[in-house]
């Protein structure tokens, strides 16, 4: 697909600037999380129910995430070359390769749903989640030997990212974004 | 087999806050200089605005291993690609005090430079002229001696105004925050336009990051710079006490040596020590520039607390330069604490806040969720503010670069770092973060709070020494134990001071260049 620069600009500016290139068929697409989402561009490292869980969680934590397609942008930063990666988690020191932190995470996470509930994540009621997300949080908590915190800091901090994180996000809180440059078309391709 | 290059009169290696500068002065001499930089090339028109796409410029691979009670946040610390970490730094470049060079000898702590502040001042003050530096000397009552700045102070906002009614009400004083940001339009790049980017890089050159000042400098002069080189050794001759270059990799694994007469280490704190390490050979067992055995040891952090705080006022919070507007080193006297700590410790004031990130409004209250979240958001993007203290943390040879069990692509080692903050900087940190309160609660904010213990600046590994038998580098920079191997960066600090590393370590590099130059042939 092919976009014009006035297109991208009015897209970064009205949407999201969080443009990634997503594959589909072998055709390279330039596209938001959202439109990602919105599209159901198959997700490359993140099986379904683990997309699904991490978007209730991602939701919880952040309304409306998951609208804004914090999975996908996820999924694609976990496809990413580690010094090209976009995700927090490379502050916090997070072991490489992501995607193990993130699925034991969500492993961790559903068990804790479990012990307290005996539901799985995506059968819990919003009462019961927003009390998942809480029990994640207290600094330090550790779980099955997993710092389950620190999961909870890194996709509520995507959660934000996707949220509040561009030029949309700002639109919301009503401050001005003052770009100098816009990532490129296919930047990340 | 690797393949051999032609040979070069310098190699340097790493882009950022040093390498630039050395190859910049290297090759305006009409030295015959390569720079290799580990990671990919990059330009200013790289440098997107945004936080999230801000995280490409960090350091990620190859890992670095913590091990240890505390962190280093080396990721966020360091960088990758041109400019290394100096691309995403904020430029708070305020000198180092005279006491920071000799608290072994005054006061029996941490370790002495091989040399006082007036040996260093006349390379800050060529720096901070080369790059244009904006502030006020004079209202910086504890800045030492040195030439004024040559741009007036940059923005202070409301930010800023509201925060300094808490120093002033606790007979505290503030001046504007010294700064590599040009407040005016100087040698041909522009004034800064207060947008709070500086963590994204700044495209338009007014943060005298690497990309802006001394990389064009260097290749305008001759340098040549080659990306995507990951550099793992430096190679020696059959003495042991020679270098003769450095080895290097490509992204594909292919293997390159590259002779030099001369090899100057710029890598940062953590990949100099590592390279050192893993360069051991038959005559240098334990790495090569370690005979004295302190290769890696005496690493340092600064303990750094971050203050929010939410006031009525309209804060104007997105409005500045990342490293704030405001200075406060009223508490840098080494004996200043009230708690009998040792140390130095001072406040970056009204630093401009985004959305998101580590810094963001979000993350200073990392428990908020929900739709409780939005709320706060909306409250913080008006009426947060925000400042930082740095607090200085003590050399101690316990705090150390080792090499892992784990290995590169390469099949080198990698790094491991085993760190605990020093119970002073601990003790410091604590006076810092109730001490932050009480100032923002000072200035009026209706609810104020501090963070946890995070770590800025990364300093020490591969330190300068009088003695050759208790440091790596003698007071120019210069390997003790290798005449034509050179380090530079925050590493070759002996002590942390409690004031940013950058301004510091540039000046400190501008002193090993000269003595290259002027002692080219010995």
């Amino acid at each position: 697909m092919t976009l014009s620069r006035r297109t991208f600009v009015d897209r970064a500016f009205k949407g999201s600037m969080l443009c990634l290139t997503f594959n589909l068929g072998g055709a390279a697409l330039l596209l938001t999380p959202e439109e990602a989402r919105a599209q159901g561009i198959p997700l490359q490292k993140l099986t379904e129910e683990q997309a699904r869980q991490l978007g209730l969680l991602a939701d919880a934590m952040v309304p409306g995430a998951a609208e804004l397609g914090v999975v996908h942008f996820i999924d694609h930063q976990l496809n990413a070359d580690p010094n090209e990666a976009l995700l927090i988690a490379k502050y916090f020191g997070v072991a490489l390769p992501y995607v193990n932190f993130y699925a034991k995470g969500l492993e961790v996470a559903a068990g804790m749903a479990q012990k307290a509930t005996g539901k799985a994540i995506d059968a819990l009621d919003a009462a019961e989640t927003e009390q998942l997300v809480k029990s994640m949080f207290p600094p330090g908590t550790m779980v099955d030997d997993f710092p389950i915190f620190l999961f909870y800091m890194c996709l509520r901090s995507d959660a934000v990212d996707v949220v509040y994180g561009t030029p949309a996000g700002f639109e919301k809180l009503n401050i001005p974004y003052m770009q100098h440059i816009l990532p490129p078309e296919g930047w990340n391709a | 087999m690797p393949k051999t290059l032609e040979a070069v009169e310098v190699v340097v290696v790493g882009t950022g806050a040093t390498g630039s500068l050395v190859a910049a002065v290297l090759a305006e001499a009409g030295k015959n200089v390569l720079v290799l930089e580990g990671g990919h090339a990059r330009k200013l028109t790289d440098l997107y605005s945004s936080q999230t796409w801000a995280r490409r410029l960090k350091w990620a691979a190859p890992e670095v291993f913590g091990a240890g009670p505390d962190s280093i946040w080396f990721n966020f610390n360091a960088g990758h690609g041109y400019g290394g970490a100096a691309v995403h730094h904020y430029a708070v470049w305020p000198r180092f005090h005279e006491d920071d060079f000799h608290e072994k000898t005054q006061f029996g702590r941490s370790l002495d430079w091989p040399f006082e502040y007036s040996e260093l001042r006349p390379y800050y003050d060529m720096v901070q002229k080369e790059v244009g530096m904006s502030g006020d000397a004079e209202k910086e009552i504890w800045r030492p001696a040195g030439d004024p700045y040559p741009l007036p102070p940059v923005l202070v906002s409301n930010h800023g105004k509201v925060l300094a009614r808490g120093f002033e009400a606790l007979g505290m004083h503030t001046s504007p925050i010294p700064m590599a940001i040009l407040s005016q339009p100087y040698n041909g790049r522009p004034a800064c336009i207060w947008d709070g980017w500086c963590d994204a890089g700044c495209p338009i050159g007014a943060l005298a990051n690497p990309l802006a000042v001394y990389l064009p400098r260097a290749e305008k002069a001759g340098a040549k710079l080659r990306p995507d080189a990951h550099v793992t050794r430096v190679l020696m001759d059959s003495t042991g006490k020679k270098a003769t270059g450095v080895e290097y990799f490509s992204p594909a694994g292919e293997s390159f040596i590259q002779p030099a007469d001369k090899v100057v280490l710029c890598a940062f704190t953590v990949e100099n020590a590592r390279i050192l390490l893993n360069s051991a050979d038959a005559k240098n067992p334990n790495g090569v520039a370690n005979s004295s055995g302190t290769l890696g040891q005496y690493l340092m952090c600064h303990p750094a607390v971050g203050i929010n705080g939410l006031f009525d006022d309209d804060m104007q919070n997105f409005l500045g330069a990342t490293g704030g507007q405001l200075l406060c080193q009223d508490a840098f006297g080494k004996t200043s604490d009230p708690g009998g700590a040792f140390g130095s410790r001072q406040w970056e004031i009204g630093l401009a806040l985004k959305p998101n990130d580590l810094l963001g409004i979000a993350m200073s209250r990392p428990d908020i969720f929900g739709a409780e979240l939005h709320g706060f958001m909306q409250d913080g993007a008006h009426h947060m503010g925000s400042m930082v203290g740095v607090c200085e943390d003590e050399a101690l040879p316990e705090n150390r670069i080792e090499l892992s069990s784990e290995k590169d692509p390469f099949g080198y080692p990698l790094a491991k770092v085993v760190y605990k903050a020093g119970a002073d900087g601990v003790k410091l940190w604590q006076t810092a973060a109730a001490e932050g309160v009480k100032i923002f609660q000072a200035a009026g904010a209706r609810e104020a709070w501090h963070g946890p213990q995070g770590g800025q600046h990364i300093m020490g590994g591969t330190i300068m020494g009088a003695d050759p038998a208790k440091s790596v580098l003698d007071s120019t920079g210069r390997a003790h134990d290798v005449p034509n191997l050179f380090v530079a960066g925050p590493g070759v600090f002996p002590s942390s001071s409690a004031a940013n590393s950058t301004f510091t370590a540039k000046a400190m590099a501008m002193k090993s260049v000269r003595f290259m130059l002027g002692n080219w042939g010995a």
